[in-house]
């Protein structure tokens, strides 16, 4: 059996509660860059920063949507020496000079490290050399190679259609225009390797 | 040849008298008080330009400078004439044409910045791209960003080693960058005792450098070891001058004034990335407008693990560091 004055103290103790954690409650509400965040919802227009320039010539219009909207990729057929392949690739007898290197001797391939090494033909078709192919068969143009590089890196093609994988060229704001994926990889050897760094870091205290 | 010399002399008085058409106490003041200088500068240096003090027009601008408002509360002329006097001095003194700017926040941009602990791999290209960009001292090799190789477990860039100087990435080590993380509420701005340092609308944490007295209290309050002071004159070789600068951002520093990342404010207003961000060879700095729902970093904040250093201090830092 409780008595009036310890029921008394439930509801002091009750009540002080109640007002303790409303005032936390709208205090943290009403503060913080993460509320300002999550308050703005209104888009912004990118257009609007005069100063940004229009979309450089290499850039082609993504074949894939960004949060409801279109971007442009860095191109890749114009930035591929000898392209197109196909004046080679011809079923015609060629007769050149550096043969080796001109055959792709030079391109030592170290793709699918140790768990599965890639062929030639894994990527490109051995029909047609212009285009690659995917592994259901679907003809993939060299300046959207992301389709063909996300079936196998889906996490990544979905983090860089986001923004959180690979980098924008130069502009925060303007026309988004992202790098395409073998701006940065070399797609037959794609991990970044080892090198020196440009400088070094001084420490926090000497 | 010494009547030539008066003559020269009086005909740059005059033309230095010439832009200041205001009339008012103050401007009085200070043209009374510049005249008593140039005459003070002609007997100390015979009226022979550049002599002890530089030439007389150096001297003169100097002088004006030393009589500017804080930036917040200059008006648009005012803005411009200080503008003026620094790109003219620029000018005398190290003989490069530069463009300071002025430019006020954008409406409806907050800045903020995402680092990729995963895919940071310590190139750091970021620091060298900051060193040039914003004409950091190159004698005390000043630097804003720092990259940490971290043991794996470790949370905080204290832990980590600064001084790495190997082939990177190192098997099983991560790195991680700091650098200031413009606080929405800064320990900095608190400590300030001139109101030097101030948010800008756009989050921005600037140093007004002229209103700094050298304190290096904001540089003790500073959990992220965020700011950097001149201990010396500022030495940066003339040809490696960045010529683009703003007035809170890359313009020309002097010793005993305190200076910091401002998230490069000379580009980013323009719209352009950060030179860091621009220079990351793998992609792992991300910068956007944290109030436009689409950009690049409100997607790396809805969608990845993303942890802010020191959050228990309640900083609020606009700074996230995130992983794949």
């Amino acid at each position: 059996m409780k008595t009036p004055k310890q029921k008394k103290y439930g509801l002091a103790t009750v009540l002080g509660l109640i007002v303790i954690l409303t005032g936390w409650n709208a205090y943290s509400e009403k503060s913080g860059v993460v509320q300002t965040i999550k308050n703005a919802a209104a888009p912004f227009d990118n257009g609007s920063v005069e100063s940004v320039p229009p979309a450089p010539e290499d850039t082609v219009l993504a074949q894939v949507r960004y949060q409801g909207g279109v971007f442009r990729v860095e191109t890749r057929k114009d930035k591929v020496k000898r392209f197109q392949c196909s004046q080679c690739h011809n079923n015609q007898p060629v007769a050149i000079a550096n043969a080796v290197e001109t055959a792709h001797g030079d391109i030592t391939l170290n793709h699918g490290y140790k768990v599965k090494q890639l062929a030639c033909f894994t990527c490109h078709d051995k029909d047609n050399r212009d285009v690659l192919i995917t592994e259901k068969g679907t003809k993939v143009d060299m300046d959207h190679s992301y389709q063909l590089c996300g079936q196998c890196h889906f996490r990544q093609k979905k983090d860089w259609i986001g923004g959180a994988h690979g980098k924008r060229v130069s502009w925060w704001a303007g026309e988004r225009v992202v790098k395409n994926c073998a701006s940065c990889h070399d797609p037959h050897a794609p991990r970044f390797e080892k090198r020196w760094p440009k400088t070094y870091s001084r420490p926090f205290t000497e | 040849m010494g009547f030539l010399k008066n003559k020269s002399c009086r005909q740059q008085i005059t033309d230095e008298h010439r832009p200041c058409q205001d009339s008012g106490r103050r401007e009085f003041l200070k043209k009374a008080v510049k005249a008593a200088a140039i005459g003070g500068t002609a007997v100390v240096t015979g009226c022979q330009a550049p002599g002890l003090l530089g030439s007389k027009e150096e001297f003169a601008l100097q002088f004006q400078e030393y009589f500017k408002a804080h930036y917040r509360l200059m008006t648009e002329k005012e803005r411009d004439a200080t503008i003026n006097r620094l790109e003219r001095l620029a000018k005398l003194q190290k003989n490069v044409d530069v463009q300071i700017s002025s430019k006020e926040a954008m409406p409806g941009v907050l800045f903020g910045y995402g680092f990729n602990v995963t895919r940071c791999e310590g190139y750091m290209e970021c620091v060298s791209a900051c060193v040039r960009e914003n004409n950091l001292d190159r004698k005390s090799n000043t630097q804003y960003i720092r990259i940490f190789e971290m043991e794996p477990g470790q949370m905080t860039p204290d832990a980590g080693k600064g001084k790495f100087f190997n082939e990177v990435p190192v098997d099983g080590r991560f790195y991680m960058g700091a650098q200031c993380n413009h606080c929405d509420n800064a320990p900095c701005i608190k400590a300030c005792p001139t109101k030097a340092t101030y948010k800008e609308p756009d989050g921005i944490v600037v140093v007004d450098y002229d209103w700094c007295i050298g304190c290096r209290y904001c540089m003790a309050a500073c959990p992220y070891y965020g700011r950097r002071f001149n201990w010396n004159e500022p030495v940066v070789p003339v040809k490696e001058i960045t010529k683009k600068q703003h007035y809170l951002g890359n313009r020309q520093r002097r010793r005993g004034q305190m200076e910091k990342c401002t998230f490069c404010v000379q580009r980013t207003r323009e719209g352009r990335l950060p030179a860091c961000a621009e220079a990351c060879p793998t992609g792992a700095r991300i910068f956007g407008n944290l109030l436009d729902p689409k950009s690049e970093i409100r997607f790396v904040l809805e969608n990845k693990k993303v942890f802010r250093w020191k959050e228990e201090l309640g900083t609020d830092p606009k700074f996230w560091y995130f992983i794949d």
